[in-house]
Formats: C-alpha cells, sequence, structure tokens
C-alpha cells in the first residue's frame, strides 16, 4: 500500500468506510487519519498521516503469538484468525504501531489486513476506493509492471519507524517526521 | 517548531495490573524456591527450617499465580490452544509448558522433602532450580519482545526480573517464617539467627538489584530518543514519585540501610525491612509492566 500525502485532505472517509466494511465496534478503529498541526495559527499547516497496518515483511506480531493465531500469509498480508486467538493481547503490546485492538464484543485481537476478504475477490480495499483524492494506491509489489511497484520506484518514499526493523509493507510518499514524532515532543515540553 | 497533535487514536493497554499480579506472584514463587534448595540441594544447614517453608509458598503462589492470567486473556475457554498450536518463537508459549511442569516438580519436592527422603528431595531441588529460574524468567523476555517499548526491550530484562524474584522472595521468606515460629511452632519461639543471617542475605541481594536498576538506566538515558523519553518518564514524568521514592528509596535503599548497618540490625528493623521489601518490588514490576507501555507509540 502506498499513501501520497500530498494528495491526502484529511477528510476521514477511509476511517469510515473501514469502519462499515469490516463492522468495526464503538471506540476502536482499524485505520483513522492522524491529525497534526505544525506552526501557531494563522501560521501554521496542518498534515494528515492516514494510519492502517503496515501489513509488515518481519511482523513481530507474528512472531510473539503464541497460538499462532496471527499468520503472514503468502502474498504478504497479515491476518488473526478469529477462531483461535486467545485475546492475550501480546501482539498488542509487541506492535510498535499500536494498530491493534481487543474487539470490546469478541474479546479477540484485530486489525486491517487490507480487506483481504476483498483482494481475495479480486477488489480493491474499501479505503482504496472511497478515497475521492485518489490518495492510496493498492497492489501487487512483486510485480514490476503494477502501478503500485512503478509509483514507489518513480517517487521518494519513506515508511513509519523504519528503525524498529518490521519492514512495513504501508508506505507514504511525502511523510513528515514531525507528524510521526509529535507524541515525542509534547511528552517533552 | 510548535507542534500539536489534534487527533490521533490510542488503544487501550495491552498489559496492565493483572499481568502485574501476574510477575509478581511468579517472582515470589521462584524465588521462595530457590531459598528452599539452599539447604536441601546446596547443603547449607543453617538454611534447613526454610526448606519446607519455601517449597510450601513456591507451589501456592505458582498455583494462585496463572489466574490472573485467566482473568486477563479474553477468550479463556480457549486456553488450550496454548497446548495445541504451539508457535515456539513466542516467549508466552515457553511459558505454557513451564507453568504445567515447574508446579509438578515444587510438588514432588515438596513430597520427598516432608516424607524425609534427603537424595530424591536433592535430585528435584537440582532439577527445579533451572525450572523454577526460567518460569520467572521467561516473563522478563515477554517484556523484552515489545521491541517498540524502551523500557522493555532490553536484554537486561530477565535477569533484572530474577533479582528482584530473589530480594522479594526472600523478604517474605522472613517473613512468613516468623509468623509461622512465632504462632504455628511448639516452642513460640523465634530463630533469631536463622532471621537475621536471612536479612544479611537480603540486603546483598538489594545491592545486586540496585545495581542492575541503575545500569539499566544510565544506558536508558543515553540511548536512542524512545530509551530518554523512557528515562525521563520514571525520573522526572509520571512515574517518578513511584520508581523513586517508593520502588528505590523505600523499597530498597531504607531496607537495606536498616539490614546492612550493624547498630540496627534487630528483629524488628528486619521485619519492617521486609515489609518494605515487598511492597517496594510490587510496585517495581507496576512500574516495569504499566510504565512501560505508558508512552503512546504514535
Ligand atoms: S503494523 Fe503491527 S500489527 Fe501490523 S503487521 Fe506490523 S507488527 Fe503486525
Ligand atoms: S491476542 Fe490473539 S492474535 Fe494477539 S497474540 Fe494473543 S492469541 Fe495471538
Amino acid at each position: 500500500m502506498l499513501i501520497d500525502l500530498r494528495k491526502c485532505i484529511g477528510c476521514n472517509t477511509c476511517a469510515v468506510v473501514c469502519k462499515s466494511e469490516n463492522d468495526v465496534p464503538l471506540g476502536v478503529w482499524r485505520s483513522w487519519v492522524k491529525r497534526v498541526e505544525k506552526g501557531k495559527y494563522p501560521h501554521s499547516k496542518e498534515y494528515f498521516l492516514p494510519i492502517v497496518c503496515n501489513n509488515c515483511e518481519n511482523p513481530i506480531c507474528v512472531t510473539v503469538c503464541p497460538v499462532n493465531a496471527s499468520i503472514k500469509r503468502p502474498d504478504g498480508i497479515v491476518y488473526i484468525d478469529p477462531h483461535r486467538c486467545i485475546g492475550c493481547r501480546y501482539c498488542m503490546a509487541a506492535c510498535p504501531y499500536g494498530v491493534r485492538y481487543i474487539n470490546p464484543i469478541k474479546k479477540i485481537a484485530e486489525k486491517c489486513y487490507w480487506c483481504f476478504h476483498r483482494v481475495d475477490a479480486g477488489l480493491k480495499p474499501a479505503c482504496v476506493l472511497a478515497c475521492l483524492a485518489g490518495a492510496i494506491m493498492f497492489g501487487d509489489l512483486n510485480n514490476p509492471k503494477s502501478d503500485i511497484s512503478k509509483a514507489l520506484a518513480k517517487n521518494a518514499i519513506q515508511v513509519i519507524k523504519p528503525e524498529i526493523g518490521t519492514e512495513p509493507h504501508t508506505f507514504y510518499i511525502g511523510l513528515d517526521i514531525e507528524a510521526v514524532e509529535a507524541i515525542k515532543i509534547e511528552e517533552e515540553k | 517548531m510548535d507542534t500539536q497533535i489534534l487527533y490521533n487514536i490510542f488503544h487501550q493497554d495491552a498489559f496492565g495490573l493483572n499481568i502485574a499480579i501476574y510477575f509478581y506472584l511468579t517472582g515470589l514463587s521462584a524465588g521462595s524456591f530457590i531459598l528452599s534448595t539452599l539447604a536441601y540441594s546446596f547443603g547449607m544447614d543453617q538454611y534447613k527450617s526454610i526448606g519446607k517453608v519455601g517449597v510450601v509458598l513456591a507451589t501456592v503462589l505458582l498455583v494462585i499465580a496463572p489466574f490472573f492470567l485467566l482473568i486477563h486473556i479474553g477468550m479463556p475457554h480457549r486456553a488450550w490452544h496454548l497446548f495445541v498450536y504451539l508457535n515456539m518463537a513466542s516467549p508466552i508459549t515457553w511459558g505454557s509448558f513451564l507453568l504445567v511442569l515447574y508446579p509438578i516438580n515444587c510438588i514432588i519436592y515438596g513430597y520427598f522433602m516432608f516424607k524425609g527422603h534427603i537424595k530424591l528431595t536433592r535430585i528435584f531441588g537440582l532439577i527445579g532450580i533451572p525450572l523454577a529460574i526460567s518460569v520467572h524468567g521467561y516473563t522478563g523476555f515477554i517484556l523484552a519482545f515489545g521491541k517498540a517499548r524502551a523500557l522493555w526491550n532490553t536484554a537486561i530484562m530477565p535477569i533484572l526480573f530474577l533479582a528482584s524474584a530473589i530480594v522479594s522472595g526472600i523478604a517474605l521468606m522472613i517473613l512468613v517464617c516468623i509468623i509461622k515460629d512465632r504462632f504455628f511452632s511448639k516452642e513460640k519461639k523465634i530463630n533469631q539467627e536463622l532471621i537475621l543471617n536471612l536479612g544479611k542475605l537480603l540486603a546483598w541481594m538489594i545491592v545486586f538489584d540496585l545495581f542492575l536498576v541503575g545500569s539499566d538506566l544510565i544506558v536508558l538515558a543515553i540511548s536512542h530518543s524512545d530509551a530518554q523519553a523512557a528515562a525521563h518518564l520514571i525520573l522526572s514524568g509520571k512515574f517518578s514519585i513511584l520508581f523513586l521514592l517508593v520502588e528505590n528509596l523505600l523499597g530498597k535503599i531504607l531496607p537495606f540501610i536498616l539490614l546492612a548497618v550493624p547498630g540496627f540490625r534487630r528483629l524488628t528493623t528486619v521485619i519492617i525491612a521486609s515489609i518494605l521489601v515487598i511492597f517496594g518490588i510490587f510496585f517495581m514490576r507496576y512500574i516495569v509492566v504499566v510504565g512501560g507501555e505508558f508512552l503512546p507509540l504514535l
């Protein structure tokens, strides 16, 4: 997945459509748009950062799941087997991106898995279709001719927290370091 | 640059109090077990009388501890998955086996001890030591695998947990021995010499524990930015009062002074020191578990 932050207008459509597509209960989110303001009004600019699971190449959530409920599929999507998860929350503790939550009704771990039920049927993930700015791109990274591979080759890209070493598969164009690390900046104040 | 977060999502804590209590109880259990082997496996006869107390404590605490796990997990009736769908890379899987083997070994060891079978007690005591170390050490690995949390993600975590386990184990042993001698023994007389000996042992283990906590802090404070933020959190942030005052001053330094200065060395001071230590180590677990996941990730 490639998210072009230059196009994102912060409308939250992706977050809303994700909720309805995946039946996400109240109080938890599989995707959301983080908003950060830099500078002082009126000389300020808002940054939008849509967050989803990175479906990492080297997912620590899969390493730590004691019952193999979190699994990386051959196509790279990391998903959670709802019949196997025991709700121990270890994956939530280990994921460096805080994208997992416990479903308050089912009491098991859930997260974004790029709508694999749609992908398996040949469709794009819901957020990709719904984004009115066309800021989210989805496709096969193994195919050098796919749109996403071409876009990745052509642009300066970035992932969140590359230093953690889970090798995220959600790439961003125009990612702002302060928008990512604003938490730390606020904590220090 | 003025940077402000206008909107962000935080999900609930992953671990929290139940897990902190679980870690605390396994620590007490492992500490008690190791103490009980001093006499029966290593022939330190001055500790003979704590052998039985130790093994009973170790078993009882370890039978209670997993209930906190069951309360914690969302799907307790699926706990059997832990023994069927194994993922050997996960510390929790290591733990599922340890949580079965260790209590069984404790019971066998205790059985032979109460039967007075010296040789078999010795053997099961020796088998039990690596198990006791693992049953608490693995909880250190659980946290160390949380690779984005600077307070957890350190190789010192398992040994830090073991040191505090032994510290709290000795303190609990002192209190239990006193209660047992005072109220449940025939002579109703406390074995002063044993208690003072244990007190000395406790003092030195506190020094070792302080050394580990200090090393951890020093490295955190100069390491990468997340680590600095964690050091900040426990030294001057929200957890500083708990960490500096409760865990270290009241829970370690003060008891050490009470135990180590010869003028203070009396039965009452040993009792006070042990109570302080037992509370201090509980807060240590709390700070590590809850403080460790306190800082948001994004
Ligand atoms: S972002 Fe977190 S939950 Fe998603 S694959 Fe990576 S480690 Fe797992
Ligand atoms: S909460 Fe579920 S998916 Fe996460 S580690 Fe535990 S069993 Fe695995």
